[in-house]
């Protein structure tokens, strides 16, 4: 009888959850065994040829190349920059506080408003970034930093980093307070140094939150779409093109709805399969820290 | 069970009472037809103005307007997706020039050819009639036409005793005479929209008509390895590298930062829309009354060329009130209501009579003075697969321009995808018709 009425009493939830993400999961890959081009009238099954062709696209690969550069160098930064910001958070400097709501702005600003931001700040001729580097004389002739192949993918990861880092910070921070004061006094009587305790203390304590930090910023840099569509609409030569941007392009702008369900389906698998690696590694840790 | 059945019957009740009541709005909304459109800048007192008398024409019709942002991008998204599932929540709807053959091949689009009579149509300009036509039908009437405009600094020109260039020649000699003469470090020669986007191939467009190519000519074949296109790319990309007219930064340049420029007094010359002239009259400008506007330059013997832009009012074919919404469209699009508009909002009437009208002589001089440039557009390629063309030009053009890839192979590239791009549609075509 109990158990029966839990049931009842999860149903709603249950409903909801199939609803929301269930459904809208089969029937993207449902959409992606298909050719589905509703201009043209064509809605038919043809299996895995979406995939196959997936494999082949240069655009596809081009566009899996550079998000994974993306994420491999923002989110490593990021997460160096947050336990940073969480440490020095923690320091009983005067001015906390103040530190702590000005460190979360950047969270807090919409990613399309703060594209635009650094849209002007990257801007060649009022830009902010190239005044202040022409006049240290870091910089002799304004750099196109968004039309530059070189720089493009630099200047996005220094946006998206500016804006993530504080999310790093803020969960790390949150992190460090569960580490009791008295580990730190009893290595601080036994000789241990500032290094020495950030090393055998501090880290190895937060490395379980550092790592879901990661997963998170792995997921989110995976499929980051608005500050890249805002910043360069993937240019100049498709160089900042990510897989999220891509979809977003075969599907809402050629509406080629079954390809581009197609490159979601794939974007959701490698996301997973990353996620998998990441509870793997924090699975081991959890078990041998207890 | 007594308490039951009277909550039964009471739902009950309230039901059929609930229904009557919908079924009276239903009747009220018989006669209620929703135009969708987007923000127009300025324009809400004159689209209220044009409801109004409308509705006063037409006793016991109302017109409900719902509004879409400005971004092009997000309402193409908009439409696609609700005329995808055969929304009928709007009748009549503006759409952007690019987008008539793929929605009325789509089949999301109401037949508008009788609307307007053959003996009607030598009143439009031709450009947007043709890139609102698709298999010889009519699905949308122009309402409004824009084109790409080139700016010019009249003082500067003025002072080197140039007159407007005609040739590309003559635009990067005096551009290049100008930047030497006035040893201006912030000075730019040439100012036009390079960023990975549409903007680029409307860019594109105008230079290539000007060299005498095509994207894509009249029998549906991809040109792009004339020797007309790949000289315009050379261009284009000359006036970056070779001429050093153009700064590096169009790269990333939309019509925004390039109009900002301008309008600072950085530049010479500048490729822009009609929009940005109020901006240029404006006391914050530094180039108020110093500016000049002139047809693109374009090879000796060859007009110069604009590319053509501008919205539609279409119907949707899902619409319930079809009969109604023609006879919106029919008003809205009528010679009062587009002099309205022009003299209101700016906008520039479909109209060629208009621009003889003493009121739009006497309220937008400007308007009239565009005359020259509107009579001269092309329109992007017109066909159902435009998105996709796009996208592949914009690739590949962006990639010429920012020296990753060679013009000759870019351009080879870009045939061939765009060639198989078009097998598509031949093969969609087919099926249909079978």
């Amino acid at each position: 009888m109990k158990s029966k009425s839990i049931i009842y009493f999860l149903l709603p939830a249950l409903l909801l959850t199939f609803l929301v993400t269930v459904f809208p999961l089969l029937y993207g890959f449902a959409l992606g065994m298909m050719r589905k081009m509703p201009v043209f009238g064509i809605s038919e099954f043809i299996g895995l040829d979406n995939f196959i062709f997936l494999l082949r696209d240069p655009r596809f690969q081009q566009s899996l190349w550079t998000t994974l550069k993306f994420t491999l160098i923002s989110v490593p930064l990021e997460l160096l920059l947050g336990l940073g910001f969480a440490l020095l958070l923690r320091e009983k400097i005067p001015g906390n506080a103040l530190l702590k709501i000005t460190l979360m702005i950047p969270w807090a600003i919409p990613t399309v408003v703060s594209a635009k931001m650094w849209e002007w700040i990257y801007n060649p001729e009022y830009g902010v970034l190239n005044y202040l580097l022409q006049s240290v004389n870091l910089l002799n002739e304004s750099v196109n930093w968004l039309g530059h192949p070189l720089w493009t993918l630099p200047a996005i990861i220094l946006a998206d980093v500016w804006k993530t880092a504080p999310f790093a910070a803020l969960l790390i921070y949150a992190g460090l307070q569960t580490i009791p004061e008295e580990l730190y006094e009893s290595a601080k009587i036994d000789g241990a140094g500032a290094f020495c305790r950030l090393f055998y203390i501090t880290l190895p304590l937060i490395y379980p939150i550092i790592l879901i930090v990661g997963i998170f910023r792995t997921m989110d840099a995976f499929r980051i779409f608005d500050l890249i569509y805002v910043m360069t609409g993937g240019g100049p030569a498709n160089i900042s093109e990510t897989m999220s941007v891509y979809a977003y392009k075969l599907l809402f702008q050629t509406l080629q709805f079954g390809y581009g369900s197609a490159v979601s389906v794939a974007m959701f698998w490698i996301i997973a399969l990353l996620s998998g690696v990441y509870v793997y590694v924090l699975h081991r840790k959890f078990k041998v820290l207890s | 069970m007594q308490l039951l059945l009277i909550v039964a019957f009471v739902f009950i009740f309230a039901c059929t009472v609930e229904k009557n009541a919908s079924e009276t709005q239903q009747a009220q909304n018989d006669s209620t037809i929703v135009f969708k459109h987007f923000k127009l800048a300025n324009a809400r007192h004159a689209f209220q103005q044009a409801i109004l008398q409308f509705e006063k024409q037409n006793p016991g019709v109302k017109v409900k307007e719902e509004i879409l942002p400005s971004n092009s991008n997000i309402q193409h998204q908009f439409y696609v997706t609700s005329l995808e599932s055969g929304s009928a929540d709007f009748d009549v709807f503006l759409i952007d020039v690019i987008w008539a053959p793929e929605f009325s091949l789509a089949g999301w689009l109401e037949d508008l050819s009788a609307l307007i009579p053959e003996e009607e149509r030598i009143q439009f300009f031709s450009a947007p009639l043709r890139a609102d036509m698709y298999q010889g039908k009519l699905y949308a009437v122009p309402w409004y036409i824009d084109a790409g405009v080139l700016y010019y600094r009249k003082d500067l020109l003025q002072k080197y005793g140039f007159s407007p260039p005609v040739s590309f020649d003559d635009l990067v000699h005096q551009a290049q005479t100008i930047l030497n003469g006035e040893q201006n470090p912030t000075l730019n020669g040439f100012l036009w929209q390079g960023k990975q986007y549409e903007g680029l191939i409307c860019t594109a467009n105008e230079v290539i008509s000007g060299f005498g190519g095509k994207i894509l000519d009249e029998n549906g074949r991809v040109r792009l390895t004339d020797n007309a296109v790949r000289s315009a790319l050379n261009w284009l990309k000359d006036c970056i590298y070779t001429h050093r007219i153009s700064p590096r930064w169009v790269l990333s340049a939309d019509e925004e930062s390039t109009r900002l420029s301008f309008l600072n007094g950085n530049a010479v010359f500048l490729r822009n829309w009609p929009y940005c002239w109020t901006f240029f009259q404006r006391e914050e400008s530094k180039v108020r009354g110093m500016v000049g506007t002139a047809p693109m330059p374009a090879l000796p013997g060859i007009n110069g060329k604009s590319t053509l832009g501008g919205w539609q009012l279409a119907v949707n074919r899902f619409s319930q009130k079809k009969e109604l919404a023609k006879r919106f469209v029919r008003f809205m699009a009528s010679p009062e209501v587009q002099l309205q508009f022009a003299i209101q909002v700016g906008t520039k009437p479909t109209r060629k009579p208009l621009y003889e009208d003493p009121r739009l002589i006497k309220e937008q001089p400007f308007i009239v003075q565009l005359f020259p440039i509107l009579k001269n557009t092309v329109p992007r390629p017109v066909t159902p697969l435009y998105p996709q063309i796009s996208q592949i030009l914009q690739i590949e053009f962006s990639a010429i321009l920012s020296n990753i890839r060679a013009v000759e192979p870019a351009l080879e590239s870009a045939q061939i995808q765009i060639e198989h791009v078009l097998e598509i549609e031949k093969l969609a075509f087919d099926k249909k018709s079978k």
